[in-house]
């Protein structure tokens, strides 16, 4: 069976001045598949999500959505993919001037044409789904961490999305609110088909949700595959990633010899 | 006789003695300073000790005979001490230590050392650098500017990303909100004006030339300039404070990755709002202001009302009206654009939102002033 990706990055170069943050990483992610893109802290992860996004423009390589390239973000191509894509920021990055309802509302209010009163009752259809039909007039800062993130998941599954891209998830969240997450994800990708993008450090949340991982390591693709190979990696930062490990020091350095010691008890 | 050969004894011995003393010190060996460390080598113990003060001749020995436990600040001291004696050559002892905390000890690594470039060859790379980064900040203000005006205009029929109501909602937090302050600070300084004139002009017997002089003021320079410094720290610093911490929120992101435009959800609303609005309080402003000195020429010279209205409408021309309505919605541009400007040059967190809101307040107050220097030239 020959699928088409639905994200694909080739050779995408990103630098923050003179630092290098992906070197010529090349990514393609399959339909209907949770993929998990993982890393220590600093290897790239949130600047890889943020140049499919098109939110970080490569200064080599190719972002592809849907089989398009990502360029102007105004342009009528490039508004018709990002509609296809939600996105669930870290933070939740709802709009704190407006309430919940509102927010999940704004992606269906600015791209269709459907009349208040519908879009009224898919905002609470979505907020149900995601477990808080409660919240919908509360404002952003009156809403705990967990909520703020399911909230935010309501939006950007709003326009029924068939991509998800989701920037850790689970981070800062408790482990009952982190599991309710992983289901959602999970009910969403089996009962819609949605792809999934997931960068994520949890490992209980990856070993449940993963299909795929994408394993970055300074800046560059260490793996790409299966979770089970994932997981059988030999020694290195992959490795030292799923046993928790601490990755070993880049040098040993024997600074014994900086000082006389004498009489070591 | 007897007593002098008592002092020549006791002078000659004391030379002796000194004589072996300096011998003595000559060739014995003396110990490296010990500094016996205590139970507890940690932050109290080592607050009372500086590092400094050591002779660096020999090696300091630091006797760890004592010591149960020991903290950062314990290991730093030891490191501070390593790296004092290096540069003379010299190895500090550490003795009877045990192997926990030598590992303590030796597991830190050598910190990065600090680029330390001489000025001779730091100053053309940093002209360079400071150039480059005037260019970037003209060429992203200039971007800001032309995205404001193309999404605010022609870009709308393209496509409008603008929320139901938004310019409605903008147009009462900018100008409906303002009303209150800027007629009163607007007829406080009419006020302040015409009595300062006031006092002169009855002088000489000229105080019927209150009237133009204040309105003239007023209209064409005053009202716009005073209205517009007002809304520069009222709108100015809530358009940049806004702005930054919608980047910092990410709510920027979010907004792009929804596929809106985020200056025409969030900039072209307080655009227009501002461009309508800004005539409407610039008239207020110089209206109270003029008021201001027909109150002081009641009061203190005694001139009837129809006399002011009479010379002053003789003496205001509609150029006057026209230059002051032209300089309020420039400034208007002006403060809309640096505060945008500098909301979305927001980096890091709330620190960098306080910055650039002050940054946006004084930059936009001062290009007011020179822009209505530039236009005293021209209309």
């Amino acid at each position: 069976m020959d699928q088409q990706p639905i994200v694909e990055a080739e050779n995408v170069t990103v630098r923050y001045g003179e630092h290098v943050v992906l070197k010529a990483v090349s990514a393609a992610f399959m339909p209907s598949r949770i993929t998990a893109i993982l890393g220590t802290s600093g290897c790239g992860k949130t600047t890889l999500l943020k140049t499919l996004l098109g939110l970080i423009t490569p200064v080599s390589g190719v972002v592809r959505l849907f089989g398009h390239t990502l360029a102007d973000q105004d342009s009528p191509a490039s508004v018709d993919m990002l509609k296809k894509a939600g996105t669930l920021f870290q933070n939740g990055a709802l709009l704190g001037s407006l309430n919940i309802a509102e927010n999940v509302a704004l992606p269906l209010a600015m791209h269709t044409a459907l009349p208040r009163d519908v879009i009224d009752e898919m905002v609470h259809i979505k907020l149900s789904q995601v477990g808080i039909p409660n919240a919908a007039y509360l404002f952003p800062s009156e809403l705990s961490g967990g909520m703020r993130k399911r909230a935010a998941l309501a939006r950007a599954l709003a326009l029924e999305p068939p991509l998800l891209f989701c920037d850790e998830p689970s981070a800062g969240l408790d482990p009952v609110t982190s599991a309710g997450l992983d289901d959602l994800l999970l009910t969403l990708r089996e009962s819609l088909g949605i792809t999934i993008v997931v960068v994520t450090h949890e490992l209980l949340s990856i070993e449940r949700i993963a299909d795929s991982i994408l394993f970055l390591h300074e800046g560059s693709v260490l793996y790409s595959g299966v979770q089970d190979q994932a997981r059988k990696a030999p020694d290195g930062p992959m490795h030292d990633f799923f046993a928790r490990r601490e990755l070993a020091a880049p040098e040993a350095v024997d600074e014994t010899s900086d000082f006389i010691v004498e009489n070591v008890a | 006789m007897r007593v002098s050969i008592i002092i020549e004894a006791v002078t000659r011995y004391a030379k002796i003695r000194e004589t072996m003393a300096d011998i003595h010190s000559s060739l014995s060996l003396e110990p490296e300073p010990i500094i016996r460390l205590p139970e507890h080598f940690n932050r109290d113990w080592v607050s009372s000790r500086p590092a400094a003060g050591f002779s660096h001749d020999k090696p300091v020995v630091l006797d760890f005979a004592g010591v149960k436990d020991i903290d950062s600040s314990g290991i730093s001291l030891v490191h501070v001490l390593k790296r004092t004696f290096e540069r003379s050559n010299q190895k500090i002892i550490l003795r009877n230590i045990t192997r926990p905390m030598l590992s303590a000890i030796t597991a830190v690594p050598q910190p990065v050392a600090a680029v330390s470039v001489k000025l001779g060859e730091r100053f053309p790379s940093s002209v360079g650098t400071a150039t480059l980064a005037v260019f970037s900040v003209a060429a992203s203000a200039l971007s800001v500017l032309t995205e404001m005006f193309y999404w605010g205009t022609i870009g709308a029929f393209k496509k409008l990303d603008m929320k139901k109501g938004a310019l409605g909602e903008q147009m009462f937090q900018l100008g409906y909100k303002a009303l209150g302050i800027v007629a009163l600070l607007s007829m406080l300084i009419g006020i302040v004006l015409a009595l300062q004139a006031a006092i002169q002009l009855r002088m000489y017997g000229a105080g019927i030339f209150l009237a133009p002089m204040i309105g003239i003021s007023m209209i064409r320079e005053l009202g716009p300039i005073l209205t517009a410094i007002i809304l520069a720290g009222r709108t100015g610093s809530a358009t940049t404070a806004e702005i930054a911490t919608m980047m910092v929120g990410e709510e920027i992101d979010a907004l792009k990755t929804m596929g809106i435009n985020p200056i025409q959800y969030v900039v072209v609303p307080k655009f227009w709002a501002i461009t309508l609005t800004m005539p409407i309080l610039t008239m207020l402003s110089t209206a109270t202001g003029i008021f201001g000195g027909f109150l002081v020429s009641l009061a203190y010279l005694d001139i009837s009302s129809s006399l002011f209205w009479s010379q002053l409408s003789q003496n205001i021309f509609i150029k006057d009206v026209l230059a002051g309505l032209i300089k309020s919605i420039v400034f208007a541009w002006l403060i809309i654009w640096v505060g945008v400007f500098y909301g979305f040059r927001v980096r890091g967190g709330a620190e960098a939102v306080g910055r650039e809101t002050t940054a946006s307040v004084v930059t936009g107050i001062f290009i007011i002033i020179i822009t209505d220097a530039l236009f005293s030239f021209i209309i």
